[in-house]
C-alpha cells in the first residue's frame, strides 16, 4: 500500500513537472493578488483593531498561501478528472495494488506540492517583506499547517473529480474558491470585515488555516493561533481523505 | 456592404454560443460579481481611511473593477474561442473566406464587446442592490462604452495570444493579461494611497485612466477632465493591441 | 487555361523540415485529379498552400489563374475547400453554417438563403438541415462540408482526404456527388490515401511520396506502365511446388507468394490468362486447386516507384 502510493504520488509529481502551465497559475494569480493586494492597501494596518504588523506584506502573505493551496486543491482535481475522462484511471483500477493507494498517492504528491508552493511565498516574503518573524520553528509551522490543508484541498478537488468523472464540473467550482476566501480572515483581520462576512468567518475552517500560518510570520497571535490552524487543517484532511475514498469506493462500484 | 455583412454573421455566430448554452455567460458574470462583493466584505473598512475622504461605499469604489474584469472575462473566452476554432479547424474556414483579415478581426472583436455589456448589466444591478446611488444616465453611456473599448481590446489580447500558442491551454495566459491591466490600477484605493511602485506602475497605465472613466458618477460627477482621457487611452490601447493582432493573423501560414 | 498550374512548389518548416520539395502540377479545368500517397509525403502540406492557408517557401502555384502567394483573396473567390477535418460549429444548424459560408463568401442575403437551400437539397441534408450540427452523423457532417465548399459555385475544388473515416455507404454517396461534379465542369483536386478511391474517381492520378510526385498519370496508364500481370497458383498437393514453379517459368518470372498460395509468377506476356497456367500445369501432370490472375494496383506502382507499399492499401475500403 504505502510501496503503492508513493509510486503513484511519484507519478503525479513528475507528470505536474512536465506540465508547467499546470502549476504556473497556482503561484502567479496568487502573486499578482499579493502584489496589488499590499501595494494598494498598504494603509489598512492603521486601522484601528488592525494587528500590529511591521508591512501590510506580512499580513497579506498568509493569504496567498491559502489561496495557492486552495487552487492546488481545484487543479489536482482537474488532473483527476482528465486521467478519468481519458481512462488512464481505468488503467490505475485494473493495476494490481490497492485502489485506496489511487487516492493516497495523489494526496502524497498535493502535499509535496503544497511545500513548494509555500517555499515560493516563503521566499517571496524574505525578498519583499520580512520574512518569517519566528524563524526556523516557525517555517516549520507554516510548513506543516500549509502542508496538511494542502492534504484537505487535494481532498476535496480529488472527492469532486471522482464524484463528478469530468473536468469541466470540478473547474465550474473556481469561483467558489474566492468565496471561501472573501468569507475567511484570509485577506483582512476577522475583527474589521463588514457583516456577514465577519460571522461566516467565524466557522470557516480557512480563517483558521491562514490565521496558523500567519501568527509565526507576524509574530503575533500565538500558540492559540497555531494550535488552531494545525486543528482546522488536520480536520480538513482527515474529512476530506475520508469523502475522497468515499467517493473512489461508489465510482468503482458504479463501474 | 460585404464586409458589414460578414462582421454580422460573425458577431452572430459568436453570440450564437451564449444562446444556445447559457451556462457559457456564467463565468463572466459569476467571477467579476464574487470579486466585487468579496472585497467590499472584506476591504469595505477601509473607507474610515483619510485617503477615501469622499467615498463612503467601498462597493461603489469597486464596482466600476468589477465592470472592468467583466470585460477582461469577456475578452479572454473570446481568445479561448477562438483557440478552440484553431484547434477544430473552424478557423482555416474563416481564412479561406475572400475577406481581408481585419474584417475577420473586427468580427471577433465585436462579439466581445457587445458580451460584455451582460456581466456590466448584472454588476449594475447587483451594485443597486446593495446600495450604490444610481450614478445617472451619461456616467452608464460612458461607462458602458468603455467597457466595450475594453472587452476589444483584452478580445484583441486573446486573439495575439491565440494565434500564437494555437492551443486552449494558452488560456491562463489570455486571463494573466487583462487580470494585471485591470488590478495595477487605482482599483482598491485612491492613487494618492498606493504604495510608490504601485503608484508608478497606475500612472503609466493606461486602463487606469480608463478606470476612472467608467468610475465617474459611481464616485464622484461625470467631468471631461476624466472622460477624454478615458477615452484617448482606451482606443489608443487598442489600436496597439489592433495592430498585433492584424500582423498575427496576416502571418499564419507564413 | 489551366486550372491549377505549380512550378517547383515547396514547403519547408522550422526545423528545416522540407515537407514539400518541388512539386509540378498541370490540372485541366473540368479534370478530376486524384493526389494520392501515404501519410506524411506531403498531400495536406500541398492543399493548404494551393489554397492560401500556408505560404509557400519556393516555387509558384496559379490557382484559377491566380497566384496563391500575391493573389490571395482572387483566388479564395474561385475555390471551394473540404478539408481533412470536416471544421463545423457543432451549435449551429446545417442552414445555418451553409448561410454563414455563403455570407462569408460575399454572397447577398437573399442569395445566400436560396443558394443555401439548393446545396442543402443537393447534399440530402433538407430533413437535417434545422438540428444543430453536434447531432450529425460522420456522414452528413462531409456531406454538408462539401455543399458549404460549392455554394459559392466555385469552379476549382479542393477536397483533403473526403471519405476519411466513413462507412461505405457514405463513401459511395460522396463519390457519387464527386462524379457529379465532373458533369458541371467543376475541377476537382482529390487527396487520398485509398487506391480504390482515386482509381474509381480520378482522370489523372499524381502520386507523392516524401514531398515529391513520383509518378503521375491516367490509372490505366500508370498500372501498365508499372505492373505485370501475376497468375498465383494453389495446388492440391504442396509437394509439387517446385515442379509447378518449373512449368510456369515459361509463362514468366517465379516471384515470393503472398502465403495463400503456392506459385506465383510475374507474366511476360500481358496477354496470357488463366486458361494458359491451367494448360502448363495440366501438361506437366500437377493438379491445381486454385488459380489467380493479379493485375497491378496502384500500389504496384508505387511499389516500384518507391520500393514500398502505400499504407493505404490495407486502408482500401470494405
Amino acid at each position: 500500500m504505502i510501496h503503492a502510493s508513493l509510486a503513484l504520488a511519484r507519478r503525479a509529481l513528475r507528470v505536474t513537472a512536465r506540465r508547467p502551465q499546470f502549476i504556473a497559475p497556482l503561484l502567479v494569480f496568487p502573486s499578482l493578488l499579493l502584489a496589488v493586494n499590499s501595494g494598494g492597501l498598504s494603509q489598512a494596518r492603521n486601522l484601528p483593531g488592525f494587528p500590529p504588523v511591521q508591512s501590510f506584506f506580512d499580513f497579506q502573505l498568509a493569504a496567498a498561501m491559502s489561496q495557492s493551496l486552495l487552487l492546488g486543491g481545484v487543479a489536482t482535481g482537474i488532473a483527476v478528472a482528465l486521467e478519468i475522462e481519458l481512462g488512464f484511471f481505468d488503467r490505475l483500477v485494473t493495476a494490481p495494488i490497492p485502489r485506496l493507494s489511487i487516492v493516497m498517492g495523489r494526496l502524497l504528491a498535493a502535499a509535496a506540492i503544497a511545500l513548494f508552493q509555500l517555499s515560493w511565498f516563503v521566499l517571496l516574503g524574505l525578498i519583499f517583506g520580512n520574512g518569517i518573524s519566528d524563524g526556523i520553528p516557525g517555517l516549520l509551522i507554516v510548513y506543516g499547517i500549509g502542508s496538511i490543508a494542502g492534504i484537505g484541498f487535494a481532498g476535496i478537488g480529488l472527492t469532486l473529480a471522482l464524484r463528478a468523472g469530468n473536468a469541466s464540473s470540478v473547474q465550474a467550482i473556481f469561483p467558489l474558491v474566492f468565496v471561501v476566501l472573501f468569507l475567511s480572515s484570509a485577506f483582512f483581520p476577522e475583527n474589521l470585515l463588514s457583516w456577514p462576512a465577519n460571522i461566516i468567518a467565524q466557522y470557516n475552517p480557512l480563517s483558521y488555516i491562514a490565521n496558523g500560518m500567519r501568527a509565526p510570520i507576524i509574530g503575533y497571535g500565538g500558540a492559540e493561533a497555531v494550535l488552531e490552524g494545525f486543528g482546522a487543517a488536520l480536520g480538513m484532511a482527515v474529512l476530506f481523505a475520508g469523502l475522497a475514498t468515499h467517493a473512489l469506493h461508489r465510482r468503482l462500484r458504479a463501474g | 456592404m460585404k464586409n458589414r455583412a460578414v462582421i454580422r454573421a460573425l458577431v452572430r455566430r459568436a453570440l450564437n454560443e451564449i444562446i444556445r448554452v447559457p451556462g457559457a455567460a456564467v463565468p463572466g458574470v459569476l467571477a467579476p460579481t464574487v470579486f466585487m462583493l468579496g472585497l467590499t466584505a472584506v476591504f469595505g473598512q477601509v473607507t474610515s481611511l483619510p485617503g477615501f475622504s469622499g467615498i463612503d461605499q467601498y462597493i461603489a469604489f469597486v464596482l466600476p473593477v468589477g465592470l472592468l474584469q467583466g470585460a477582461g472575462f469577456t475578452g479572454a473566452a473570446t481568445g479561448v474561442n477562438l483557440a478552440r476554432d484553431i484547434e477544430q479547424g473552424w478557423f482555416d474556414r474563416m481564412l479561406l473566406a475572400p475577406v481581408s483579415r481585419p474584417i475577420l478581426l473586427v468580427g471577433i472583436v465585436a462579439s466581445a464587446s457587445l458580451r460584455a455589456l451582460i456581466p456590466t448589466t448584472v454588476l449594475v444591478l447587483v451594485g443597486l442592490l446593495f446600495g450604490v446611488k444610481f450614478p445617472g444616465v451619461l456616467a452608464l453611456v460612458i461607462a458602458a462604452s468603455l467597457i466595450m473599448v475594453v472587452a476589444a481590446c483584452t478580445a484583441c489580447w486573446g486573439t495575439i495570444v491565440a494565434l500564437k500558442f494555437r492551443s486552449q491551454q494558452s488560456a491562463p495566459l489570455m486571463q494573466i493579461g487583462s487580470f494585471v491591466a485591470v488590478l495595477f490600477t487605482a482599483a482598491y484605493a485612491p492613487i494618492g494611497m498606493l504604495q510608490p511602485w504601485l503608484k508608478t506602475v497606475a500612472t503609466l497605465n493606461p486602463v487606469n485612466y480608463v478606470l476612472t472613466g467608467v468610475r465617474q458618477g459611481f464616485i464622484g460627477s461625470v467631468t471631461w477632465a476624466d472622460t477624454w482621457p478615458a477615452y484617448l487611452a482606451g482606443f489608443g490601447l487598442l489600436l496597439v493591441l489592433g495592430f498585433f493582432a492584424v500582423r498575427g493573423m496576416r502571418r499564419t501560414g507564413q | 487555361m489551366l486550372a491549377i498550374q505549380a512550378n517547383g512548389l515547396e514547403r519547408t518548416f522550422k526545423g528545416q523540415i522540407k515537407a514539400v520539395k518541388g512539386i509540378n502540377l498541370e490540372i485541366e479545368e473540368g479534370e478530376i485529379y486524384g493526389f494520392l500517397g501515404p501519410n506524411g509525403a506531403g498531400k495536406t502540406t500541398t492543399v493548404r498552400m494551393l489554397v492560401t492557408l500556408l505560404m509557400p517557401t519556393g516555387g509558384t502555384a496559379l490557382v484559377a489563374g491566380h497566384n496563391v502567394a500575391t493573389e490571395p483573396s482572387a483566388v479564395r473567390r474561385k475555390i471551394g475547400v473540404a478539408l481533412q477535418e470536416a471544421a463545423l460549429d457543432q451549435l449551429m444548424t446545417g442552414r445555418e453554417l451553409m448561410i454563414l459560408q455563403a455570407t462569408l463568401q460575399g454572397m447577398p442575403d437573399k442569395l445566400a438563403r436560396e443558394r443555401s437551400d439548393d446545396l442543402i437539397e443537393r447534399v440530402g441534408l433538407t430533413e437535417a438541415a434545422d438540428r444543430r450540427v453536434g447531432g450529425y452523423s460522420g456522414g452528413m457532417k462531409r456531406r454538408l462540408d462539401l455543399g458549404m465548399a460549392l455554394v459559392h459555385g466555385p469552379s476549382v475544388l479542393f477536397l483533403d482526404e473526403p471519405t476519411t473515416g466513413l462507412d461505405p455507404t457514405s463513401r459511395f454517396a460522396l463519390w457519387e456527388e464527386v462524379s457529379r461534379l465532373r458533369t458541371e465542369g467543376t475541377t476537382v483536386f482529390l487527396t487520398t490515401q485509398y487506391l480504390e478511391e482515386a482509381d474509381q474517381l480520378a482522370d489523372r492520378v499524381g502520386i507523392i511520396s516524401d514531398g515529391l510526385i513520383v509518378a503521375e498519370g491516367t490509372p490505366a496508364d500508370l498500372k501498365r506502365e508499372s505492373g505485370a500481370n501475376h497468375i498465383e497458383v494453389a495446388l492440391e498437393d504442396s509437394g509439387n511446388t517446385e515442379a509447378a514453379r518449373v512449368a510456369l517459368s515459361k509463362l514468366g518470372t517465379p516471384e515470393e507468394t503472398s502465403g495463400a498460395h503456392d506459385v506465383c509468377i510475374r507474366l511476360s506476356d500481358p496477354s496470357t490468362g488463366v486458361a494458359d497456367a491451367v494448360r502448363v500445369l495440366d501438361e506437366a501432370g500437377l493438379a491445381v486447386a486454385e488459380v489467380e490472375l493479379v493485375r497491378p494496383s496502384l500500389d504496384d506502382v508505387f511499389m516500384e516507384k518507391t520500393g514500398r507499399r502505400l499504407e493505404g492499401a490495407s486502408n482500401t475500403p470494405a
